[in-house]
């Protein structure tokens, strides 16, 4: 078994418990060891980062992805918004976003002539969250002054007609001549998107108004959802500003390259198919879990943070499969479904319920800033730290948080307390490990003997069923020979 | 509460909502430093309660109206409000009972939403909360958010079922002047034309069956 990898360190942040009071991590215990994700499947992808090579590989494959890619439209006397979601600055430590932002700058003024770049970076709910990344990843030197600016969906809009009727962007995102969408592949929340137009979700979410994000996560259904940044995208007004789109691409170990197009629904279908193959073991995989501990244990809300590349709102339900949008019309977590519990339980009886194997979680370090008492309410949770407790209860997204977790003094504690009652020893850490997983040794046990039966199930039945569903010819994508 | 806990431990559905009652805990309020104040007037634009207003170029917060979501400290450019922890906290909480129970369903149903169903993930409050509330007098998004915490956590996601529950009650809501607390209503699945759902068929939106699922929800004899 391999050594435990460290996790990044605790972070500042107004959004989460102050760093001094996160005084252990889960990876510490010597029952822990680590997996990566290259132990368990043998097609794990290549990855370019991290690399002994460091940032200096996504610069170039950022040149080399944007020599494809016209900018003849972009002239020098215009103006072009760079738009950057939070999320990016999350994966790998954030400095491979960071560094294709830069990249992204540098190239637009060497070939345009350009010299009016600037960045505008969306938010999930937490609206000073990329202000605290431009600062952190010094983009507000790099861009110049005034020229980085952090955005929020409540700030001032602007109208979008579309063919479904007018929704609402963020009017900082569109105040420039062109717009150039530069995100990343990451599946993440696919109990929202689906999977389906995964690429252009910021439209309607990181780059939208309250209206449009409220169209999405109450109006349009469950997989209906991600419709709403389609609509944005494919208006007039968007299509009149949009020059290209860059995105890190992603696996669930790292960075596999960067990918570059004028066309953002051609680099939509080559993100769908990378996003099913990828993500789709892995997400599989956890779904055989039988019983565990999840720790949670990275500086995120608590939706957010990830083993394997997989989110814990995605592990809470991976007792269904997520990307079987025939099957699986309300994931056990997402919105829609959490809306549909009444006041005795699921309103209707196809809802699943939290994935089961999940018999304890322990808070050791995780974030407010997101609607996450759905989480304590239906699997309990410890919280440690009276501090860290606190910092939920003074979270106007977390009102109701604690009135469902128990809070242990320390990490040692609630350890203790979740072995007795959850009467098993496999524990999954949530700490963003880079490249895998840290874990219990008996959970360790159990993922490699599965992963070879998992990963010939996916290949074999999963994921042509998933593309097909996504109207995707697996035979095509695949080079798979038609039986 | 522990109880809730063990019960969960056993792996069966937490009932846990049933116990606690749909309610926002108002424990803090927005205060101004207005020495530090640049006189932006951001904070008036983003609070969804109007709980701020300008006397000579300086932010006032009218503490009966401010909810605590955090807009205003979120958005202000000069870093000159904060969130500062009341001595007597208070409950924002809307009672239904005292309703014919027939029209807080009808104007649910109207809408289309169930009357148990959960419309703002942050306060938990439920569709016939809202209902009752605007039944009552709240007739703006505004003083929805007051009576009942909708709006109160992230103010972000819950806007559109508070101006479809005010349509369907026969209100047409006006934006607050100048403000950018929100613009309007916008489609839901029903009203996804035809064509549209023919022309995206094949892309994995499950339109039809989704407004399947939405009926079955409404429907539902369940509380």
């Amino acid at each position: 078994m391999r050594k435990v990898m460290m996790p990044a360190p605790a972070r500042q942040s107004q959004y989460g418990v102050a760093p001094q009071f996160v005084t252990k991590r889960a990876a510490e215990y010597p029952e822990m060891t680590s997996l990566m994700l290259s132990d368990l499947f043998d097609d794990t992808p290549a990855l370019i980062y991290p690399s002994e090579k460091g940032l200096s590989v996504i610069r170039d494959a950022t040149r080399k992805a944007l020599e494809r890619v016209n900018m003849s439209m972009i002239k020098p006397g215009q103006s072009v918004n760079i738009c950057a979601s939070h999320h990016g600055f999350t994966m790998a430590g954030g400095h491979p976003y960071a560094e294709m932002l830069k990249t992204l700058h540098d190239v637009i003024a060497e070939r345009t002539g350009c010299k009016n770049i600037r960045l505008r970076a969306g938010v999930g709910l937490r609206f000073r969250e990329t202000e605290e990344y431009i600062k952190r990843f010094e983009l507000d030197t790099y861009f110049g002054p005034n020229k980085a600016k952090g955005v929020a969906p409540i700030d001032e809009g602007i109208a979008i007609p579309t063919e479904i009727g007018t929704l609402y962007g963020i009017k900082a995102i569109y105040d420039a001549d062109w717009i150039v969408h530069a995100h990343n592949s990451d599946v993440r929340e696919v109990h929202f998107h689906r999977q389906v137009d995964r690429a252009v979700k910021p439209f309607g979410m990181s780059y939208a108004r309250i209206e449009t994000r409220s169209t999405y996560h109450q109006n349009l259904g469950p997989r209906g959802a991600n419709f709403t940044a389609r609509c944005i995208f494919a208006s007039d007004f968007v299509q009149s500003k949009f020059a290209f789109a860059s995105f890190l691409d992603m696996s669930p170990a790292g960075v596999v390259g960067v990918d570059a197009d004028n066309d953002l629904f051609a680099l939509n279908d080559r993100l769908t198919i990378k996003g099913c193959q990828y993500y789709g073991k892995i997400m599989t995989l956890l779904g055989e879990i039988d019983e565990c501990i999840a720790v949670l244990d990275f500086p995120c809300p608590v939706p957010y943070v990830f083993a394997a590349g997989v989110i814990y709102a995605n592990f809470v339900g991976a007792n269904t499969d997520l990307f079987d949008i025939e099957d699986t019309a309300l994931p056990a977590y997402t919105w829609y479904t959490e809306a549909f519990y009444g006041k005795n339980g699921p309103l209707i009886n196809s809802i699943a319920p939290i994935n089961p194997a999940i018999r304890m979680c322990v808070h050791n370090y995780a974030w407010g800033g997101y609607p996450s008492a759905f989480f304590a309410e239906h699997i309990p949770t410890i919280v440690v730290g009276a501090e860290q407790a606190e910092s939920m209860n003074r979270d106007s997204q977390n009102v109701q948080y604690m009135k469902h977790a128990l809070i242990a003094e320390s990490t040692d504690s609630a350890m203790r307390f979740a072995y007795k009652a959850a009467k098993t020893d496999k524990v999954i850490i949530f700490d963003g490990a880079i490249g895998g997983v840290n874990l219990s040794t008996s959970l360790a046990e159990l993922l490699v003997a599965r992963a070879p039966s998992v990963s010939r199930k996916v290949d074999a039945v999963l994921l042509p069923k998933w593309l097909k569903q996504r109207g995707i010819d697996p035979v095509a994508a695949l080079g798979l020979v038609a039986v | 509460m522990a109880a809730c806990f063990w019960h969960c431990l056993r792996m069966r559905p937490c009932v846990v909502r049933k116990l606690v009652k749909a309610m926002k805990l108002v424990a803090f309020l927005a205060t101004v430093d207005p020495n530090v104040c640049g006189g932006c007037r951001i904070c008036s634009k983003v609070c969804p309660t109007l709980a701020i207003t300008m006397v000579d170029k300086k932010p006032v917060v009218d503490s009966e109206r401010c909810v605590a979501c955090g807009n205003c400290e979120q958005r202000c450019e000069s870093r000159a409000i904060t969130l500062q922890k009341l001595a007597q906290s208070h409950v924002i909480t809307v009672t239904v009972d005292d309703l014919p129970r027939e029209q807080v369903d009808a104007l649910c149903i109207r809408a289309g939403f169930h009357p148990s169903q959960i419309l703002c993930y942050c306060s938990a409050t439920r569709a016939e909360e809202v209902a009752a509330a605007i039944i009552k007098g709240a007739h703006s998004p505004e003083e929805i958010t007051l009576r009942t915490g909708l709006r109160s956590g992230c103010s972000v996601e819950c806007i559109q079922p508070a101006l479809r529950l005010l349509q369907a009650y026969g209100i047409t809501p006006t934006p607050p002047k100048g403000g950018w607390q929100w613009y309007g209503i916008t489609p839901t699945l029903k009203e996804i034309p035809d064509a549209v759902k023919a022309k995206y068929q094949n892309h994995g939106f499950c339109f039809e069956e989704d407004l399947k699922l939405f009926e079955s929800i409404v429907s539902s004899e369940r509380r």
